[in-house]
């Protein structure tokens, strides 16, 4: 971080969101950050995983596919992946969307394959999140957990183990410890 | 950006190559090594997949998937003169960071994330490997063989093995829209 480089580690956009230059992002013009967003080095994300399953409803607005839509405050560690589930459906194989929302942690080497993650989420280190997984708000996965495909996480959950399962609460006092403001203030090109 | 990206790639040797000229090979995929790595046809490999013939030949059937970051071959020199080459036959899905140094790994079977294979290992027909599971080097594993959890395992007589491959294929499909494919650039 103290290399005194002309070019700093990070690209810093318009919305705030730091994007390590080493991060691997394939198929950028699918992927929606909300700003003020930490990706590290060697984070890969598959935005061009997209949805080729037509949507059933007609009022869904048109415009740019979304494969990875991603909200504010969230920090993705060094060497994470976020990719979006595939399945079967009514004989088409079709990925979707995965969509992650604000304050979301996830840290090195996970891997993240869910269909949802609520908000003020903390995945730890080298952790695995199945298929489909829908992980509710306030919840902390806990290092090295395996959470099943097609998982539901309530909100408050704390999850560990292989096949990940509910060991915990969060407590209300915890809960201010979740906020990302302050980690998103810490990184960058000093 | 692309071509910042590609200078960033060691300039080795490329190793000999016998593609299929239905293979969906991503840009960013690195094939290394000397000895030859044969891919099979309407085999998808994603970007960022590595590999390394540097210690024994790879063979990938048809119809395979090779997601991203997933290391196949011999990764260190081996012990003895000659290596077991690694052969992996048709339909054989290979998740997110897998490691994959097994002799055989059956028709239909499927690696998942960050799991390992070691080296010499033998996997029987429609074999799964649950998520950052381990085969020994030098196990062998009968058909329909699954490991999960904390190196439990059982065998899967579901019976629905050919639905399984037909979604493989449509899953190929698929990824054969999204994944543009360089098949020059490794030959």
């Amino acid at each position: 971080m103290s290399k005194k480089s002309v070019k700093g580690e990070y690209i810093e956009t318009d919305t705030g969101n730091k994007v390590s230059r080493r991060s691997q992002i394939i198929g950028t013009t699918n992927i929606i950050l909300g700003g003020k967003t930490v990706i590290q080095a060697e984070v890969i994300i598959r935005g061009d995983l997209l949805r080729t399953y037509p949507t059933s409803t007609a009022g869904e607005k048109q415009g740019n596919p979304v494969a990875v839509a991603i909200g504010r405050y969230c920090f993705f560690s060094r060497g994470c992946e976020l990719r979006p589930p595939g399945k079967l459906y009514k004989g088409q194989f079709s990925h979707y969307p995965l969509k992650i929302t604000d304050h979301v942690f996830i840290g090195p080497g996970s891997i993240v394959e869910a269909a949802l993650i609520g908000s003020h989420v903390n995945i730890g280190a080298n952790c695995v999140v199945g298929k489909f997984a829908i992980i509710k708000d306030y919840v902390r996965i806990l290092d090295g957990t395996v959470v099943p495909p097609n998982m539901v996480i309530p909100s408050f959950s704390i999850v560990a183990g292989r096949p990940g399962r509910v060991v915990g609460e969060i407590a209300e006092g915890e809960v201010d410890g979740m906020d990302l403001r302050e980690v998103y203030r810490a990184v960058g090109n000093h | 950006m692309s071509s910042k990206r590609a200078s960033m790639m060691p300039p080795a040797p490329k190793p000999p190559t016998s593609l299929s000229s239905s293979l969906v090979i991503a840009e960013h995929a690195s094939l290394t090594g000397t000895k030859l790595i044969t891919l099979g046809s309407n085999t998808v490999i994603h970007p960022r997949s590595k590999l390394s013939s540097a210690y024994a030949p790879i063979t990938i059937g048809n119809s395979c998937i090779i997601s991203e970051r997933s290391q196949i071959g011999i990764q260190n020199e081996p012990d003895e003169e000659e290596a077991d080459p690694v052969v992996i036959e048709d339909g054989v899905i290979i998740e997110v960071g897998a490691v994959v140094e097994g002799k055989r790994i059956g028709e239909g079977s499927v690696i998942e994330v960050n799991a390992k294979v070691g080296r010499g290992a033998v996997l029987g027909k429609h074999c799964k490997i649950g998520p950052l599971c381990e085969v020994a080097e030098g196990e062998v594993l009968p058909d329909y063989t699954v490991l999960f959890g904390n190196g439990m395992r059982r065998i899967d007589n579901s019976g629905v093995e050919d639905l399984k491959m037909k979604m493989v294929a449509r899953q190929v499909e698929v990824l054969r829209k999204l994944i543009p494919s360089k098949i020059a650039k490794f030959q």
